[in-house]
């Protein structure tokens, strides 16, 4: 019969063989995020929440400093409301072939199965399943596509691409030999000229009027509402700034012969940018949420905006900030983690043995910590990972590594 | 006239006749063809009507007989009525029916240009293509039993040289001669009870 054991060594000890429980300090729109918001932060989340329930096209700007935790916030967003399709763009990755990219985080969050069942749905709508005789489905691709054209030109402006998505449409579910093709097109496959001609298409979707045309197809059609989360906005605005003396590089040839001496190449491709992303708020139903670093910014990117069109500023909701931690936060945040790290461990023994305390660490480490980063998150863990690789690498006893962070 | 089940709108054999004008996914058994129609309107004053139907079924002239699928409208007065039966499929079974076709899923499905028969249990002509098509999958199949009609989504010949119909609706009389309809997905019929099976060509149901 155990007599006595010593819990707290035996932690150590399992802590040292599973390494820290803090590996990382920067979220990423790749990794998910399993641990929720800590307590200050549920009303910010559910502030945000309502106003996504509430409109149907509105873009919501969350401003945050450096390791506030605003991509933190989108897997907080997208967990919360799993009703929702929510796709995350980072704008750093995604500047070029901005509705190619869009559309394809887009298919990678919903899956093919979507694809097909809209375009099942919008073939019977416009008439493919009609049975002739009271019984037999004829394809009459021709019919159904005239059915087609005519509900949807007025909706579209581009002739062209919304042809190459009806044609694409209707060969999927009516022409059985092209299918295969079709979800490769669906898909965003780059397609040579050969096959896109043996599909009646003009362009694969890299053509950025097909993109779009897409998208908005995807979006509109689908069962599930649809946010997009655009990480990093404020690229567009760096974008447009010019590179001091210092930061530009040398260069053999005069830029202002390709791309004029108005305008920077940079600064012409965030205008660019701008423009399409403002062009998403004509997708019925696709709420937008932005994130920037500072009200600066922000400040800077409505001016952007109100110049394309004013009326657009009225879809733009009130900024919404998110600061840093509050004292309590910090030990619920540790308990969190710990807790989670435990319990993919399956050592439940620790939510018995110590759910009063913060061992390894203890209050006043914690209380160290907030001091010294005044509640970002980022820094807060940054110190976390120190501490705890300390305590996981070195021979030195517990009590003299936290001797540090008194 | 006896009362029937809602889907019977006419019935020689039990005397059912139910008056009015009906659309819907509508079969009605002439003789040995069969007429499939999206409409029929049945009154004492006109007699039956129906049309634009799809007439299916043999024509025999002296030595020939030719599988047909014509589109054409009928007129019978009241005292002179050829029908053994009409019924309009329930559409929650029309749906089952439509949930089952997969031939957009599947691309290998043969669909055949002309109205064309697969077998033909008649001591007279005796046609039969089951062999020929072993394997395959034809699409369209309306097969006629001594009691009953198959309307399939598609058929396939299994290795016993069987049809094997899939996506079926069922209409037939059971042991007290009342119609009954059912819904199968997969039916395994021997050849020998069939009189004949007959695959629908496509462009004579566009016509």
């Amino acid at each position: 019969m155990l007599l006595f054991e010593n819990k707290e060594q035996k932690l150590l000890n399992l802590l040292k063989f599973t390494g820290s429980p803090f590996k990382k300090f920067v979220s990423t729109g790749e990794i998910e995020e399993d641990i929720g918001l800590v307590q200050s932060r549920q009303e910010f989340l559910h502030s945000i929440i309502n106003i996504l329930n509430k409109n149907e096209n509105i873009i919501i700007p969350v401003i945050g400093d450096v390791g506030t935790g605003k991509t933190h916030l989108y897997w907080a967003l997208k967990h919360e409301l799993y009703y929702f399709n929510f796709v995350y763009i980072s704008l750093e990755n995604v500047v070029k072939r901005f509705y190619y990219n869009t559309y394809s985080e887009f298919i990678e969050n919903m899956g093919i199965e979507v694809i097909r069942n809209i375009s099942r749905t919008l073939c019977n709508k416009w008439g493919a399943l009609e049975r002739k005789f009271g019984f037999f489905h004829l394809a009459e691709m021709k019919k159904v596509k005239k059915a087609a054209c005519e509900e949807w030109a007025p909706l579209f402006e581009n002739e062209e691409s919304i042809m190459d998505v009806i044609n694409a449409i209707t060969a999927h579910q009516l022409d059985p030999y092209k299918k295969i093709e079709v979800e490769r097109w669906f898909l965003g496959e780059v397609l040579d000229i050969r096959e896109l001609s043996r599909l009646n298409l003009k362009h694969d979707l890299r053509e950025k009027k097909n993109a779009y045309t897409m998208l908005k197809v995807l979006v509109e059609n689908a069962m599930v509402n649809s946010v997009l989360f655009i990480d990093d906005f404020e690229k567009i605005i760096s974008m447009m700034r010019p590179i001091p003396i210092e930061e530009q590089t040398e260069e053999v040839f005069d830029r202002s012969w390709l791309y004029g001496s108005k305008e920077s190449p940079e600064k012409n491709a965030a205008n660019k940018v701008l423009d399409k992303i403002v062009q998403l708020n004509k997708i019925n139903g696709l709420r937008i949420v932005i994130t920037l670093k500072s009200t600066d910014f922000y400040k800077d990117i409505m001016r952007k905006i109100e110049d394309i069109d004013s009326n657009l500023l009225k879809l733009v909701n009130d900024p919404i900030i998110l600061s840093n931690f509050i004292q309590d936060d910090i030990f619920t945040f540790y308990k969190k983690n710990l807790e989670f790290f435990f319990g993919h461990l399956n050592y439940f023994e620790y939510f018995r043995d110590f759910s009063q305390s913060y061992y390894p660490l203890n209050e006043k480490v914690l209380n160290y910590i907030f001091t010294r980063t005044n509640g970002n998150p980022r820094e807060i863990i940054k110190f976390l990972i120190k501490i705890f690789n300390d305590i996981t690498l070195s021979n030195e006893n517990l009590e003299d590594i936290l001797k540090e962070y008194h | 006239m006896n009362k029937s089940a809602s889907f019977v709108l006419y019935d020689s054999l039990k005397k059912i006749r139910i008056n009015g004008e009906f659309k819907g996914s509508i079969i009605s058994k002439c003789q040995d063809k069969i007429i499939f129609s999206d409409n029929i309107k049945i009154s004492d004053s006109d007699g039956i009507i129906i049309s634009g139907g799809l007439l299916t079924g043999f024509e025999k002239k002296e030595k020939i007989v030719c599988p047909i699928s014509k589109n054409s409208d009928f007129k019978w007065n009241i005292k002179d009525i050829p029908l053994e039966y009409s019924v309009i499929i329930p559409e929650d079974t029309m749906e089952q029916y439509d949930h089952g076709q997969f031939s957009n899923e599947f691309p290998y499905t043969i669909n055949l240009l002309h109205t064309a028969c697969l077998l033909l249990n008649d001591p007279k002509y005796n046609l039969n293509h089951l062999d020929f098509f072993k394997g395959e999958i034809l699409k369209n199949p309306i097969a006629m039993i001594r009691n009953g009609i198959i309307v399939a989504d598609r058929v396939v010949i299994d290795d016993n040289g069987d049809p094997v119909f899939y996506d079926c609706l069922i209409i037939g009389r059971d042991k007290n001669e009342d119609i009954k309809i059912s819904y199968e997905p997969i039916i395994n019929v021997d050849d020998e009870v069939m009189e004949f099976i007959i695959i629908l060509g496509i462009e004579e149901l566009k016509i």
